[in-house]
This record gives C-alpha cells, sequence and structure tokens, in this order.
C-alpha cells in the first residue's frame, strides 16, 4: 500500500541537511479535579507545540494533540518530553501526523519520552507512525514511572524505508527502548534494536521481509483471563494475518506485537484493541479521534 | 578476551554437571518457537534451523540473555544481592513472550531446588534471591559461586541452550542426529564471539531485534498441537 505521507513529499525531496539540529523541548502536566483533566502546565520549545486539549469524550479524559513542526527529524536532532500525569488524571496523547526521520550522514537523533504517571492516573499514548528513511540514525527512549493504581496503554509503530518507492532500511540505525517502572521494580522492558542490514530485514528470525513493526502494550494491571481472550478474539476477527500478530501476557499487563506491510492495519489492531480494553475497564466505547481516519 | 580458559580439573566438571542435557530442570521440553515454526514452514531443513539460532546468537535476545549471565555472575562474586536481585527483576521484565518467561521461572526454580540439596553453602544467596528466579541467573550465580571461569561458562551455556533448540529441531523438522550435530559444529565460531560479546556489553547496549524470537513464541502459546511446553 502507498502510503499518504510518502506522496506528499516530491521525488527531490531532502532535508536541508545543513540546517543547524533542533532542541526541542516539551513538559506538560495534567490535573484531576471535580470530575476533569486539565493540563496545568504547558511549556513547549520548537520545532515541538501542543495543540489545543479537546473532550470528544466528556471531561474526564483530556485528549492532547503534540505537534511537531518542522515535518521530520535529522541528525543531531534532540527532543526532550516530560510529561506528568498527577494523581487520577486521565489523558489520551496522539500526534497530528507521521513523523519522518531522514537520512543522516553524520550524528543520531534522538527523543527522549519521560512520562510519570501518578496515583491511579491512566495514560493512553499513541502516537502515529514513525517513518524511518533509509540511512537515518534514530534513537528513542520512553520511560514511563507508576504510581500504584496507574495504568499505562501505549503504542508505538515503525516503517522502515519508503517503501512505496522500493526504499528499503539497508543502511542505517534504529533503537527504541520502553521502559515502564513501578518504583523499584520493571513492569516492562522493550528495547529493540534494528541495524540497517539486509540480512536481519529479510531473515524470519528479523523483519521477515516486512517493512512495518508495531508494539501495543497495557501495563500496570492484572490481567483477567476474561480480558485476554477478548483480545485474543478481536485479533483473529481482525483482517490481520494471524502470522503478522502475537499477543502475550506481561508482568503487569499484555504485549502485542506486529510485524507486517501496512501501518494502516497496524493502528486499526491496536485500535480495535484499545476499544476492548476501554469497553473491559467499564467505560463506553471511545469515537475515533479524527486524526486516525 | 582471552585466547584460552583457566579452569580446574574439578570446575571443568562442574561446568559440565551445570550445562549437561540430563540436569533436571526440563530444558528438553522448551522448543523456543521453533515448534511453530516448524509448522508455517519457517524452518524446514537444517540451512533453515541453523540460520535462525546464528540470528538469534548475533542479533536476538541471547546475546542479553549472556549479558545478564555476566551479571549475576558479577553479583554473586562481590557479594552485592542487591544487584543479583536487580537483574533478576529486569531479566522478567524483558522477556519477549510469557511462554519465555514462564520457561526461565521454571528451570531456575528447578534449578535452585537441586543446588539446594547439592551445595547447602549456596543457602545465603539461594534464600536472598526473589522469587520468581530466572535460569540464567541461578546458573551465573552458582557458576560464581563455584569460581568457574566467567568465559567457559558462557560458552558452555550457550552450547547447552543450542544443543537443546537442535534437538527440538531435529524432533520437528525432522532432522537426522548427524546434520543435527554438523550445525552444533557449526555454530561453534559464533558461539565464542557470543561470550567474548557478553562480556563486555554495557548497560545501554542490552538490546536485541527480537521481532521473530517474540512472534513465534506468542503465536506457539497459541498453536492447538504442541509437543513442547508453553
Amino acid at each position: 500500500m502507498v502510503h499518504a505521507a510518502e506522496l506528499l513529499l516530491p521525488d527531490n525531496f531532502a532535508p536541508n541537511p545543513l540546517r543547524s539540529p533542533w532542541r526541542g523541548q516539551l513538559d506538560l502536566t495534567y490535573a484531576h479535579q471535580n470530575g476533569e483533566t486539565r493540563p496545568i502546565h504547558v511549556k513547549t520549545q520548537a520545532p515541538l507545540r501542543v495543540q489545543r486539549p479537546h473532550y470528544p469524550e466528556g471531561r474526564l479524559i483530556c485528549y492532547s494533540t503534540v505537534v511537531h513542526t518542522a515535518g521530520g527529524m535529522v541528525g543531531g536532532d534532540e527532543l526532550v518530553q516530560n510529561i506528568h500525569l498527577q494523581p487520577q488524571s486521565q489523558a489520551l496523547i496522539t500526534t497530528p501526523a507521521a513523523t519522518k526521520v531522514y537520512r543522516s550522514i553524520g550524528p543520531i537523533c534522538h527523543q527522549s519520552t519521560t512520562i510519570q504517571l501518578d496515583l491511579e492516573s491512566y495514560l493512553e499514548w499513541f502516537p502515529q507512525e514513525t517513518i524511518v528513511f533509509n540511512a537515518a540514525k534514530y534513537y528513542q527512549q520512553l520511560r514511563i514511572n507508576l504510581e500504584p493504581g496507574a495504568v499505562a496503554l501505549l503504542w508505538d509503530i515503525t516503517r522502515f524505508g519508503r517503501t512505496a518507492r522500493g526504499e528499503c532500511f539497508d543502511v542505517g540505525n534504529w533503537r527504541s527502548d520502553v521502559e515502564v517502572w513501578q518504583g523499584r521494580r520493571p513492569l516492562l522492558i522493550d528495547r529493540q534494536w534494528l541495524p540497517g542490514n539486509s540480512q536481519i530485514l529479510q531473515s524470519s528470525h528479523g523483519l521477515n521481509g516486512m517493512p512495518v513493526v508495531g508494539t501495543f502494550a497495557l501495563v500496570g494491571c492484572d490481567m483477567s483471563e476474561e480480558l485476554f481472550l477478548k483480545m485474543q478474539n478481536t485479533l483473529q476477527q481482525s483482517d490481520i494475518p494471524m502470522t503478522h500478530v502475537g499477543l502475550t501476557r506481561g508482568l503487569k499487563g499484555v504485549i502485542c506485537r506486529y510485524r507486517g506491510r501496512s501501518s494502516q492495519e497496524a493502528r486499526q489492531g491496536f485500535v480495535a484493541l484499545w476499544r476492548v480494553i476501554r469497553q473491559f475497564r467499564g467505560g463506553k466505547v471511545p469515537p475515533l479521534p479524527r486524526l486516525w481516519y | 578476551m582471552q585466547n584460552s580458559l583457566y579452569l580446574t580439573p574439578e570446575s571443568l566438571l562442574r561446568l559440565q554437571q551445570l550445562a549437561s542435557p540430563i540436569l533436571p530442570v526440563g530444558s528438553y521440553s522448551y522448543s523456543e518457537g521453533l515448534e511453530l515454526l516448524v509448522e508455517t514452514g519457517a524452518i524446514s531443513n537444517a540451512d533453515t534451523l541453523k540460520d535462525w539460532l546464528i540470528q538469534e546468537l548475533k542479533f536476538g535476545s541471547f546475546p542479553i540473555d549472556g549479558a545478564i549471565l555476566c551479571r549475576a555472575y558479577g553479583a554473586l562474586g562481590s557479594n552485592n544481592w542487591e544487584q543479583l536481585t536487580y537483574w533478576n527483576h529486569w531479566w522478567s521484565a524483558a522477556r519477549e513472550t510469557h511462554e519465555l518467561r514462564q520457561q526461565s521461572w521454571k528451570m531456575g526454580q528447578s534449578l535452585i531446588r537441586l543446588l539446594r540439596s547439592l551445595e547447602p553453602t549456596m543457602k545465603p544467596w539461594l534464600d536472598h534471591l526473589d522469587q520468581p528466579a530466572n535460569w540464567t541467573i541461578v546458573f551465573g550465580a552458582a557458576a560464581a559461586h563455584w569460581t568457574i571461569d566467567l568465559q567457559a561458562t558462557l560458552l558452555a551455556y550457550g552450547q547447552s541452550w543450542a544443543s537443546n533448540l537442535i534437538g527440538a529441531g531435529v524432533k520437528l523438522v525432522p532432522l537426522g542426529q548427524t546434520a543435527g550435530q554438523q550445525i552444533l559444529l557449526e555454530l561453534l565460531p559464533t558461539i565464542v564471539t557470543l561470550s567474548d560479546r557478553a562480556m563486555v556489553m554495557q548497560d545501554t547496549e542490552l538490546c536485541s531485534c527480537s521481532w521473530g524470537l517474540a512472534l513465534a513464541s506468542s503465536q506457539h502459546e497459541e498453536q492447538t498441537v504442541r509437543l513442547f511446553q508453553s
């Protein structure tokens, strides 16, 4: 499938490699009061920006969209995000478009996100996919600290190479660390690495010739057999080939992995799981954010 | 990196006992996703089995496993039981699937039970170690307790792991016993490289390309007809 974000770029497009690297920053704090979650502290530094919060499900859960205004990341870029959910607050954070990581002839680009989830707070971290151009060097780190009763739901979708134009990720380096800790105990440590290397791309042990990988994780709650089976059924009933997806229990939660051809397919699967979890947690099935259509 | 190992006759024999396929920890009953991969046709002969094992030794989670063994070895050697516990928790959180975690815990549990009977002097740290304990952690700590050379321990650990999976592959594909032994011999340089690397890996380097393993193992959890444990 041709990816829409790729078609927007002219063939000869290349980011200006001479532009000085960005040092973007985002500090975002939410608080809960009287059944409402509000951002009480927002500080950003270009190219990061946050759109006005919106409440498609009512005031309990705040939706925020984090925008990268430079259109993509180049070598040397450094983005730092600090997000804090105070007790009982609930937020869904997404991005308006795919994040592009361009090729780098020199330094890596680095995105570091630290999220503090206070007592009984709840976060859904649903960025749109990252497109890693061939020869990109990218390192993303996501560290979540959970206080008791806090729950994090997150996904990450990555496309390697602009496959619509026949590009694959045979040079470069990609690394993604996701860690969720509760006090001094790690609940999820997922440190993925993909060196640009055609052997790994083709091997069934690596990407099996597939350009898209995705991870969906629910962390912070004990998994009931019932919810796990519901999630399994949801995947079986989806259009995703069963060889492209796997669901397994984590230490305190569940993890779903996708390895396939389409970031849209990955997202549809993850959205279906998200809705099952929401329904199970006693809420209504949430409307689909418009950005994801 | 060293070109020779320092083993006393006694420590060589202890190491061989620890890494022996008849050590009663049930390692033969796990296929680490191979059963699913044979079912789907991803592994269908000696070459594809060997390729899978080489990828796992180079880019998969086995290098992390080896590096964790080194950390357990170092922690026990310096009586730093807090570090032993830290890495035990870390590895439990980093295991790719429920099935792989259960395997590691069950084998770790069996080894603890065995060591309590065989070597009462290990009691203090075995008592201290949080349950469930991972196989790698107990193995590495036991080797340190017996002051067995670290690289020798890694080599034996790696070969024992490979032998088990080749045994599973011989049954599943199926392959002849000679073909299995041929693969084991051909993995030799990769296991040596792995042992060199595991000893120098920094904490920040503990990462892997584990998509194939994670998918095969989580799909194996759901496989309807299984010879191997989940």
